[in-house]
């Protein structure tokens, strides 16, 4: 019986963390997904979120600024506050960059972000990181707090996935697809092209903190490496990828799917024979590369393609994601 | 002044070579395949390890075994580029840049599956430097990767500009439609970028592993300043990337020269943002870069 | 829908899986490392050292009536997110008795705090020095072999002070490990009367430090100390630092303690002119012997890699808790952990796990004497720690004695 429990509490842990990463992914669907902004610097609002709800939360420690023993809510709201400032700032300098080139923008300052939280160790503890992060519910007994968790992260990922497809079939919504199809139209048709961008970016951005801020509440730790863009920005792409972008679903979807993926794969792998040891590792990581190579190959456009509202065939979506490369291909030396 | 010339000026060209030898390969594939390869530092990496091989098996000096080794190299990425990358020419591009993705994991821990984790270095020991005018330092190795690294250029400057190919590959970075319509063989054109992609990618991984050592990280942490180097020389100029590859290489350096005072001016630890703060600041600017690159 | 049919396939696979593992004979152990993360190259050596202590174990008799002991690793990649998740899966899915692990401090903090703690498994790590660790309220359930690095601070900066170093300048990779070790070292240096003449952090895995030890040499400092993993950075800070005639002494910690040091850099350059602290027995030491010689034969790897000893320890003391408690079950762990390194009793060593076998089904008392060191736990699970000080030998390889 022993057994089942475990893997049942395993089953937890897996949708608590694919839970944050769907808002995460959600987040970066209102970005990409509608709007057209190629955010590459989540690892960065991620970082912020998590380390504001982190030192607003915690007991004082002489490692780290804050230690407030602040509320969850207080924490979280701050989480998202901080990180939309943040988006605002970049928002306003970067948002007229197209695609790619934002991409890169965002990497950078990822990564600017990263190197402050190591080297103002005054204020996060560098490179040693926040530790005993209160996590919500964690009094219950077990199994109960950790379930009581899962259903928090679950609640909030239903909460915004309503708001964002009803924000998406709004007037608002449309705007922001017609601004991703054809931006000059949408400008000739006297939209404020840059503000709606940068509203979009922020309000993308605050979803990441969020994410972030469970994310350290969940590990109860918050260092440097939890904020590394191999698995908090690029990770979080896959799945949007994988999942369709342009579909709230397909977000929650690709990244339910794929942090499955990436966890489980080790439950089999660690069985591979024990001459290979260590190795099996390696192997794991293959796989995952592998995987995601069929994944793309078979569902270019995801695996649940974009649906416009209205109920248009998935025709449309593919038409657009074409559209939006040549789009890219054709447009050049435009400063 | 001279220890500004020795510590800094010095060691940020060598690095600046290594960067733009990198950085040449990532423009081209973000300007003829459009799009920011990830794996390109794993390639780097694979070149090495494929390097020293070839040192263990024939006991030559690295210079003399790496052209096998880029050959070597280019045929895994060729390989690559067939299976995995050709069913998604017309896929979006940010679909490439995740496959992309996938394969530097796949290549990197296929690497760290062959050889292993640990590290080692293709030559040992210390290598007093050379000693000019009493004061001013040169490293043998130094002097013959700045020597190598212009050799390299010039030969794929000779390349771009007197071949067929070369014209080829530049009208397919300047405007794709347009080099399609001139019935240009693009098929041709993307195996020549992974070639000449591939192979510097080896030079400069080689002459990283000769100035550091060898391990199977090293082209993954290369990989975000040879992104900024192209961003900053101009997507799709090969020029472009050289040149932005040296400046970013050489500002790194100066940034914890004590220019003010005696502490350096810059913490160290914030060295490695130098490279993006000069790419974000680069893409505010001058979107196009300093060679007058693409604008996507 | 088709998450669902994918969490059926998944449990429904990991339950045939787990009724393999569940067979009366295998006695599973979680061996949580960060094998694909940053410091891979680190990490190999240590699971080797944990792979050979159940080596061991099994060879001579198993645990309690003949049951083989089995190491399940799951990969922290030196990351909180991936060091919770490899918890969850050894102690939910693989029903590990206790997990040695997870490598990285940060990690490992999110790992005993998120999962093995809640659970009520004891989490015994064999590298995460860092002291937040030894505040944690774990109702005795983490533990150390790795000794907290305020120790190891202090130690080479008094052994510093004795060598005869007034100016010492000093630089630190700013990582989890050394940015705190490093931190524990100027304060004790100060404190002991030396002067600290420049302290620089610097981002690991650049490929040049020149200039930074240009910088550091100012002021006339008369050797540099090092806070840095070989591979990241320390060789190439060494390698910087001679090349240019900047520095020719040099202090490191034990992520300095690495064979390849001396390969790279040349024992000749190095004579003399090198000293690093180890947490580790010295090597005349008849536990780190015995580690030693099988480490070499059975993996081929240099025993001395940082913290392979402590791998080692952690895996055999587990075993040794085990047996203590006469039943693979969690919550009798932690106590027999005590009751078989309290320093009282048959000594144990690495190797002879019949011979603990004997004495434990005998009734007697046993105390292990690991590899790294004596291995007591104070009240926190953490070890003191024995220093070593190694320098370049006559054979071109390290040599260490003990501190006092």
């Amino acid at each position: 019986m022993d057994q089942f429990y475990g893997i049942f509490l395993y089953i937890v842990a897996l949708l608590t963390m694919g839970g944050i990463y769907a808002i995460l992914t959600l987040g970066l669907n209102i970005q990409w997904g509608f709007t057209g902004l190629f955010n590459a610097g989540i690892a960065g609002f991620l970082a912020v979120g998590a380390y504001t709800s982190a030192l607003l939360t915690t007991a004082a420690s002489e490692r780290h600024i804050g230690g407030l023993e602040a509320p969850y809510i207080v924490g979280l709201g701050a989480a998202m506050v901080t990180s939309g400032i943040i988006a605002y700032v970049i928002g306003k300098i970067c948002i007229r960059l197209r695609s790619d080139y934002l991409a890169i923008a965002t990497i950078g300052i990822a990564e600017i972000l990263r190197l402050v939280v190591k080297n103002e160790t005054w204020a996060t503890n560098g490179p040693r990181g926040v530790s005993m992060v209160p996590k919500p519910f964690e009094t219950l007994p077990e199994p109960y707090n950790q379930i009581c968790f899962l259903l928090l992260i679950l609640a909030t990922v239903g909460v915004i996935y309503l708001l964002i497809e009803r924000a998406r079939r709004s007037p608002w919504g449309r705007v922001m697809t017609a601004i991703r199809e054809n931006e000059d139209a949408a400008r000739a048709a006297g939209k404020d092209v840059e503000r709606l961008r940068i509203e979009a970016f922020v309000i993308g951005s605050m979803l990441m903190g969020l994410a972030g801020g469970f994310m350290a509440h969940y590990l109860k730790f918050i260092g440097p490496n939890a904020t590394d863009p191999l698995t908090s920005t690029f990770l979080v792409w896959v799945m949007l990828t994988v999942g369709g972008s342009a579909n709230n679903k397909g977000a929650i979807l690709g990244a339910m799917l794929i942090w499955t993926v990436w966890s489980a794969t080790e439950i089999f792998t660690s069985r591979l024979p024990e001459e290979l040891a260590i190795r099996t590792a390696y192997i794991r990581i293959f796989l995952i590369g592998l995987l995601l190579q069929i994944i793309l190959q078979k569902f270019s456009k995801g695996i649940l393609p974009e649906q416009r509202p209205g109920g248009q065939s998935t025709a449309a979506g593919q038409s657009t994601l074409a559209g939006r490369s040549t789009m890219a291909g054709s447009k050049k030396d435009s400063t | 002044m001279i220890e500004f010339i020795n510590f800094h000026l010095i060691p940020g060209l060598v690095l600046g070579s290594i960067y733009a030898l990198g950085a040449i390969g990532v423009t081209l594939t973000f300007g003829i395949l459009r799009f920011a390869n990830f794996a390109h530092g794993e390639t780097m990496t694979l070149g090495v390890y494929f390097t020293l091989s070839l040192i263990i098996l024939t006991g030559l000096h690295p210079l003399v075994v790496m052209p096998l080794a880029m050959a070597l190299t280019t045929i895994v990425i060729l390989g690559v580029d067939r299976v995995f990358y050709k069913p998604l020419r017309a896929a979006p591009t940010v679909v490439l840049v995740m496959a992309s993705f996938g394969l530097m994991l796949m290549v990197r821990s296929a690497i760290q599956f062959t050889w292993g984790v640990q590290l080692t270095s293709l030559s040992t020991g210390i290598v007093k430097p050379y000693i000019f005018f009493d004061a001013l330092r040169i490293s043998p190795k130094h002097v013959m990767i700045i020597i190598a690294t212009i050799l390299l250029m010039l030969v794929v400057h000779f390349l771009l500009t007197r071949t067929r190919m070369g014209k080829a590959m530049r009208a397919m970075a300047d405007s794709p439609e347009l080099a399609r319509l001139t019935g240009i063989d693009t098929e041709a054109v993307v195996r020549m970028t992974w070639i000449i992609g591939t192979c510097l990618a080896t030079a400069a991984g080689v002459f990283l592993a000769i100035d550091t050592h060898v391990e199977t990280l090293m082209g993954y942490k290369l990989l975000l300043p040879m992104f900024a180097a192209a961003i900053l020389g101009g997507i799709g100029r090969p020029y472009g990337a050289v040149a932005g590859g040296l400046i970013i290489g050489v500002v790194e350096e100066l940034s914890t020269y004590a220019w003010i005072g005696d502490g350096p001016l810059l913490n160290p630890g914030y060295k490695a943002g130098v490279a993006f703060a000069i790419m974000v600041v680069m893409l505010i600017w001058r979107p196009s870069g300093l060679f007058r690159g693409r604008v996507f | 829908m088709l998450k669902k049919k994918l969490l059926g396939v998944l449990a429904g696979a990991a339950c045939a899986f787990g009724a393999g593992s569940a067979l009366a004979d295998d006695i599973v152990v979680g061996s949580v490392a960060g094998v694909t993360g940053p410091i891979a190259e680190l990490v190999a050596p240590i699971v080797a050292g944990r792979n050979l202590a159940v080596e061991h174990v099994n060879a001579q008799g198993g645990l309690l009536g003949g049951d083989t002991m089995v190491l399940v690793l799951a990969d922290s990649q030196c990351d909180p997110k991936a060091g919770v998740d490899a918890g969850q899966k050894v102690v939910n899915v693989e029903q590990v008795v206790a997990v040695v692990g997870a490598s990285c401090s940060g990690a490992t903090n999110g790992m005993v705090q998120s999962v093995t703690i809640p659970s009520g498994v004891v989490a015994i790590s064999d590298s995460a020095t860092a002291p937040s660790i030894t505040e944690l309220e774990d109702n005795d359930l983490v533990f150390r072999v790795a000794p907290s690095d305020a120790y190891q601070g202090l130690a080479l900066a008094q052994l510093a002070r004795d060598a005869g170093f007034e100016k010492l300048a000093m630089t630190y990779a700013n990582d989890d490990y050394n940015a705190g070790i490093a931190a524990v070292f100027e304060k004790s240096f100060q404190e002991l009367g030396g002067t600290i003449t420049g302290n620089q952090a610097h981002e690991p895995n650049k490929a040049s430090y020149r200039s930074e030890v240009s910088t550091l040499s100012n002021g006339d400092p008369e050797g540099l100390a090092i806070f840095a993993y070989y591979g990241g950075s320390g060789i190439t800070i060494i390698r910087n630092s001679l090349e240019n005639g900047l520095f020719d002494k040099f202090l490191g910690a034990d992520g300095m303690y690495d064979i390849s040091v001396i390969e790279q850099i040349g024992a000749d350059n190095l004579k003399d002119n090198i000293m690093v602290t180890q947490s580790a027995s010295d090597d005349q030491d008849a536990s780190y012997q015995a580690f030693a010689d099988f480490y070499q034969e059975s993996t081929g790897i240099d025993p001395s890699a940082p913290y392979a000893a402590h791998g080692y320890d952690a895996a055999f003391l587990v075993a040794l808790a085990i047996e203590q408690a006469g039943a693979a079950e969690r919550d009798k762990i932690a106590a027999a952990l005590r009751e078989v390194s309290n320093g009282e009793g048959t000594v144990i060593r690495p190797g002879e796990w019949e011979k603990a076998k004997a004495a434990i089904a005998a009734g007697e008392a046993i105390n292990y004497e690991g590899a790294s060191g004596v291995v007591d736990f104070d009240e926190n699970g953490d070890v003191t720690g024995v220093f070593s000080v190694n320098t370049v030998g006559d054979d071109n390889n390290w040599t260490s004695k003990l501190l006092k």
